[in-house]
């Protein structure tokens, strides 16, 4: 999101001086494509084809399309002639936006070659003051040009002294900082042109955030107006815009291509305008298409899909880019095994790419082996399954591997991740994440119905002992806390901004986020002591959790009781002594809630696809759309049809043609990113790696706190909780489990990783480990060759190749006298290499 | 042989906090996409060198709250059971008086400054001080250390050594918070650190046998994995620095000269966090004694006052005499300030009312006392200032701008400081 803001920000910073700074690129971007002849063009179509303007401020942008014989759309507003019959009614700008000059009526004809189309408008209440009104006018000014951005005047406290609210949520806070701080020193209604706010804007007076603004534009004469008219708050209406919406939605455009859309808002009153040029616009994935500050989007060289987010108002919506590869492309067979399939494939059309060869027997094993148990498969399990015969072998392995108690260990450990299963320095918390962590897993192990394992967390009463979900409560004290968590968890959506202010890219206000908070109003907590020990403090009590029956939050906003309301639903009323979160919850798991059963479906993708339809996988938002959204409706409907049986979810993805594609790009979807038309291959996590080369070593793990039998835990994937000390798993990246965010976890490489797998005294000591892999190999009786090539299969599931196989056996020759030591230095070798590290 | 144990320092709310010369282990907090970005600028620029030296930071932790009465802010006016037992003495900077403990800092306080009017809370932990959020604050706030900021910020920047070392440990004050593990404090006993040294089982030619095997297995095709040229740029790397020994060799004060490590006996810590500042580590954070004195003050202080003015008179001028003073911003603090009345114990309670911090280095503007308190030294009299205003000041003298921001775990971005005012007496 700084990313966003910071790019906001710099937009905003040449907002004046964009035009002539995006000049070249403008240009490089239409000497890039061939524009259709007019010959080739079917018909051309104008949006709209009649309108009104209202009052010399009103303006209008138009959107010129061309209808090609060929199919396809290609947009022209920028390249057609405009004639407008009366010149003295409107004008129109070259990229087709319309002006008003005095009342009347007349037509605007738009000519590409032969090809024409005509616009019928009206201007109207030229002559009239239209009253201003400070919150629908003013304030968005302010945010177009970013003196509200968190950098500058909106951030908390504001900039030297004067503070707007963020991104004019606020209008009214906004209205007296200007108005009636600093004794109005900032407003000269008198001389409007002296009032320090337009000094400073337009860069006459010193200022420290530069010129925002260029004297004598429609912005400074808007404002100098506002002023001049004795500053008002209201025009009398107070409309409120409802909704604002995109023309089109969305494109399909070639690559350097290009779009204009203009953007509506919708007020309370039904009325409608035109705010294209008062919108922000930002592009979600800026390598595949750029948007400049009037809506006209550029797509760049590379293929693919982007969103562009518009914000007016507090409300959002986004223009869709399709940017296909555009080459030509060979034929292919794709079988389509699960509706993944139906769905992916239709993208790949879509954006003109081919998909990737499937995967190799040896391939898939180990990924499949490693995505849904977070093992490598052993030497014995890989030559299974290459001699199986069976034509559905893979969907049987499938089928065996989430009935395997490494698959509740695995996806145990990653809900716990997210579940704040953690310990911090409370040794007596140790219970209760063993036990909590148990019941994770013994949920997944028994594929529990995800709605109701959401429930048992979410309403959870009574103590960890007998609901060890109450575990979960142990982190997590204020209502707020709750709501961050239960909408970042269960439902994909980060509203935390939303408590302090308007959510800057959804439209959830504070009000929604405290509606969802009074849900959590009503959590009793009472301590009780642990048999036999003396409570010496409160976190070494037993926590029992229990529904008051009563209590309410507070809204931040109106320091009023908040009312308890679901996102985008109606109020609630409780009966005497029900429990809100049980409300909360059947709203949730309702079959038509748009966000629980996609937000799971999305981080299972997530997990084995390596990136979320939604990335990242916890902030779905309109500005975020999914990378395809009919794949994820259908898994959401998936889970929803088979009784959310996260079983069935795995099962769904795994078994299709898409996740067994080779990771090895062709020409055509080398640059994907996010259509998975190949897999994308990954690093293994903390645990999963430890775990593996815990098992090439044949050396297993053992954790200060647990008991050394023989079944004690001996995998990192099956400790509960963060509090077992390991740098090997600290530093690649095991989460200390202090948020709800998968974030967390980092997977990125650093050097000290590298360093730790290199030289490390832990894994030099797994490597000579007496009774280890290597010293069992050295004293193995069958060929070098053979115990190469099962060293080779431990660690990438397949054998060596003969170069490999040629510096093995040499270094073993070379070390004859000790052949431990040549097979400590193979296994050393095999680790640290890339293929390992890396599941493709 | 290096030990680095200190005293045990018991608080008065029965916890033990180690005062020891940990360093620990995270750290070559440099990532891949840094590499990679590190490597395209390399290939943009022809001719480039090494970047120019970049700016540090010490951290000087005094963990109980020293008292000012007795530090930085006497009262030889107050009544005699506010101004103890020290008359203060002149500096040499005109006006500013401190402990006649002190001679050492009061012959080169031109090179100091003391800040007077800080007002803190009422905790005993570094978290105010080292993250600019109280520890009651940090429990949902996870907000980082100056140092892991320190580490994040550098992490794109070409640095051999480490960003982060800790020689105290880890402590709420020393930990990343949302800014992820990887910007923990390398610790010096950690593995990080071992892991920089030859193993003993493998020799020089094992290691280069086993690295050309290396070489012969690495064949993954690299179209599969588009990071596989970084990762192997940091294999290169992770070598060289076995090799070569890097911030290990900064750790082993055998390598200062005898007559230095005589200079420094009994404050070797503060020779180490010199070393550190001069093998290139972005912050050195470190903490000097035990200062929780609720009974007999003024022992403590003749105690732990002289090594303390060695050690920091040591420290500065050293770093002045290398020329390392205006790249490196000094901070020494504790949590808060203590009664100016003594109890029946000769002791001084907390006092978070008011508290003064030492700063030097960093190209502040030092010579000068800023702020100060009342005649009894209970609250500032002026310019009552905040932890977090100091951390802004210091940010800045290193070069980064107090109103960054980075995102926490719910994707909101979090400003490094909030309280983000500097000090402008000091710039």
């Amino acid at each position: 999101m700084r990313k966003l803001l910071l790019g906001l920000a710099l937009g905003l910073a040449l907002a004046v001086p964009a035009a002539a700074q995006n000049e070249p690129a403008k240009k490089k971007a239409s000497d890039a494509i061939t524009l259709p002849t007019p010959a080739q063009i079917k018909q051309l179509t104008a949006d709209p084809v009649e309108f009104k303007l209202v009052g010399e401020d009103d303006a209008r942008q138009l959107v010129l399309t061309g209808v090609l014989d060929a199919g396809g759309l290609q947009d022209l507003t920028g390249n057609v002639q405009y004639e407008v019959g009366d010149a003295k009614v409107v004008r129109v700008t070259s990229a087709g936006r319309v002006m008003p000059l005095a009342n009347g009526s007349t037509t605007i004809t738009a000519r590409y070659g032969d090809k024409s189309t005509t616009i019928k408008v009206a201007a109207t209440s030229m002559d009239e003051v239209i009253p201003i009104s400070f919150a629908n006018h003013i304030v968005p000014i302010f945010t177009k040009l970013g003196c509200n951005s968190g950098g500058c005047h909106g951030k908390s406290g504001g900039q030297n002294g004067f503070a707007l609210s963020l991104l004019g949520f606020v209008p009214e806070l906004d209205y007296r900082a200007l108005v009636k701080e600093n004794r109005g020193r900032r407003i000269l209604p008198s001389s409007p042109d002296n009032s320090l706010l337009l000094l400073k804007a337009a860069g006459i007076m010193a200022h420290a955030g530069g010129k925002r603004m260029e004297l004598g534009s429609d912005e400074f004469k808007l404002i100098r107006r506002w002023i001049a008219s004795g500053t008002p708050y209201s025009d009398g209406k107070d409309l409120e815009v409802k909704k604002i919406t995109v023309h089109p939605e969305q494109r399909i455009i070639s690559r350097n291509n290009r779009q204009q859309f203009s953007v509506h808002a919708h007020y309370s009153d039904g009325s409608i305008a035109d705010v294209t040029q008062r919108a922000q616009y930002e592009s979600n994935d800026p390598d595949i298409s750029v948007v400049d500050a009037t809506g006209l989007v550029r797509a760049l060289d590379m293929s693919g899909e982007a969103a562009i987010m518009a914000r007016y108002q507090g409300q959002v919506a986004t223009f869709r880019a399709t940017v296909p590869l555009g080459v030509k492309i060979p034929s292919y067979a794709f079988e389509e095994k699960t509706v993944v399939d139906r769905f992916t494939k239709k993208k790949w059309q879509e954006l003109g790419i081919v998909p990737s060869n499937l995967s190799s027997d040896e391939v898939f094993v180990r990924r499949v082996y490693h995505d849904i148990t977070g093992t490598l498969p052993t030497p014995k399990q890989v030559s299974a399954f290459l001699a199986d015969k069976n034509p559905n072998k893979r969907d049987k392995l499938i089928d065996h591997l989430v009935e395997t108690p490494e698959y509740s260990y695995y996806f145990a450990n990653r809900w716990a991740d997210v579940l704040r299963v953690r310990r911090g320095n409370q040794a007596v918390r140790a219970f209760g994440n063993f036990a909590f962590h148990n019941w994770i897993r013994e949920s997944i192990a028994n594929d529990k119905p995800y709605d109701q394992f959401a429930r048992e967390i979410l309403a959870a009463i009574g103590d960890e002992s007998k609901a060890p979900p109450t575990v979960w409560f142990r982190d997590l004290r204020q209502p707020e806390q709750f709501v961050d968590d239960a909408c970042q968890l269960f439902l994909g959506v980060r509203v935390a901004c939303a408590q302090c202010h308007h959510h800057p890219y959804e439209k959830w206000s504070q009000d929604d986020y405290y509606g969802m908070a009074a849900f959590f109003g009503m959590i009793g907590r009472k301590a009780a002591p642990n048999l036999g020990l003396v409570i010496q403090n409160q976190n070494q009590a037993r926590q029992i959790i229990f529904n008051k029956g009563t209590g309410n939050v507070i809204n931040k906003r109106t320091g009023k009781p908040a009312i308890m309301r679901a996102l985008d639903s109606d109020p609630v009323e409780l009966s005497a002594g029900e429990d809100p979160r049980h409300r909360l919850v059947d709203w949730m798991v309702d079959a038509k809630n748009p966000f629980f059963a996609r937000a799971v479906a999305n981080r299972y993708w997530a997990h084995f696809f390596g990136k979320g339809l939604v990335d990242p996988v916890d902030d779905m938002r309109v500005t975020n759309p999914p990378s395809n959204p009919e794949l994820l409706d259908a898994l959401a409907q998936e889970l929803i049809k088979s009784k959310f049986s996260l079983k069935h979810l795995v099962k769904v993805m795994v078994k299709s043609r898409t996740y067994q594609l080779s990771a090895l790009p062709n020409e055509f979807n080398k640059a994907d990113k996010k259509s998975f038309a190949r897999y994308y291959p990954r690093r293994m996590t903390a645990e999963v790696l430890y775990d593996a080369v815990s098992q090439v070593t044949a050396s297993p793990a053992t954790f200060a706190g647990l008991p050394t039998d023989k079944y004690a835990p001996n995998r990192a994937l099956m400790l509960p909780d963060e509090a077992f000390a390991s740098y090997f798993l600290d530093v690649f990246g095991r989460p200390q489990r202090i948020s709800a965010c998968e974030c967390e976890r980092v997977s990125e490489a650093n050097l000290a990783q590298v360093l730790h797998l290199l030289n490390s005294q832990e894994i030099q000591g797994k490597l000579t480990r007496a009774g280890g892999r290597a010293a069992q190999l050295a004293k193995d009786p069958r060929s070098d060759t053979d115990k190469v090539n099962e060293l080779f299969v431990w660690a990438f599931g397949r054998r060596a190749t003969q170069g490999q196989m040629d510096v093995a056996l040499a270094n073993i020759e070379r070390n004859a006298k000790n052949r431990q030591l040549a097979y400590e230095n193979i296994i050393w070798a095999l680790i640290n290499t890339k293929e390992f590290i890396l599941v493709q | 042989m290096l030990t680095f144990t200190g005293a045990k320092q018991a608080f008065c709310d029965g916890l033990n906090r180690r005062n020891f010369l940990k360093i620990g282990a995270f750290g070559a907090g440099l990532t891949l996409a840094d590499m990679l970005r590190l490597q395209a600028q390399a290939s943009n620029t022809p001719g480039r060198t090494a970047p120019s030296r970049p700016k540090s930071a010490i951290m000087i932790y005094l963990p109980g709250g020293p008292t000012h009465m007795d530090t930085y802010d006497l009262k030889p006016d107050a009544p005699a059971e506010f101004r103890g037992e020290f008359t203060p003495i002149q500096t040499n900077v005109t006006g500013v008086q401190i402990s006649p403990l002190f001679p050492l800092q009061a012959r080169m306080f031109d090179k100091f400054a003391v800040i007077r009017s800080i007002v803190t809370v009422n905790e005993h932990s570094d978290s105010l001080v080292m993250t600019g959020k109280s520890s009651r604050d940090n429990m949902t706030a996870n907000h980082p250390s100056f140092g892991s900021v320190v580490s994040r910020v550098r992490s794109g920047q070409a640095h051999s050594a480490p960003a982060f070392v800790s020689l105290r440990g880890m402590s709420r004050g020393t930990e990343p918070g949302f800014l992820g593990i990887q910007h923990r404090p390398f610790a010096t006993n950690g593995p990080g650190i071992q892991n920089l040294r030859q193993l003993t089982t493998v020799d020089e030619s094992r290691l280069n046998d086993r690295r050309a095997m290396l070489q012969s297995f690495d064949s993954l095709n690299r179209e599969v994995d588009a990071n596989a040229a970084g990762l192997d740029t940091f294999t290169t790397r992770a070598f060289d620095m076995v090799a070569s020994g890097g911030v290990r060799n900064a750790l082993d004060l055998n390598r200062e000269e005898q007559q230095s490590r005589t200079r420094y006996r009994g404050v070797e810590q503060f020779l180490t966090a010199r070393r550190l500042i001069e093998a290139g580590v972005g912050c050195v954070t470190m903490s000097y004694g035990g200062w929780d004195t609720h009974g007999q003050n003024f022992q403590a202080m003749r105690r732990q006052l002289p090594n303390l003015d060695k050690g920091l008179s040591l420290l500065v001028g050293d770093l002045h005499q290398r020329g390392l003073l205006n790249d490196t911003v000094v901070v020494v603090w504790g949590e808060f300030g203590r009664t100016p009345r003594i109890n029946r114990n000769a002791g001084r309670d907390h006092w978070p009312a008011v508290m003064s911090a030492l700063v030097a280095g960093g190209g502040l503007r030092v010579g000068q006392a800023v702020g100060s308190s009342t005649s009894r030294g209970e609250r500032p009299q002026d310019r009552p200032l905040t932890a977090p205003q100091v951390l802004a000041t210091l940010y800045r003298a290193i070069g980064i701008d107090p109103a960054m921001t980075f995102n926490n775990g719910t994707g909101r971005p979090i400003h490094i400081v909030d309280d983000r005012n500097p000090i402008t007496e000091l710039l």
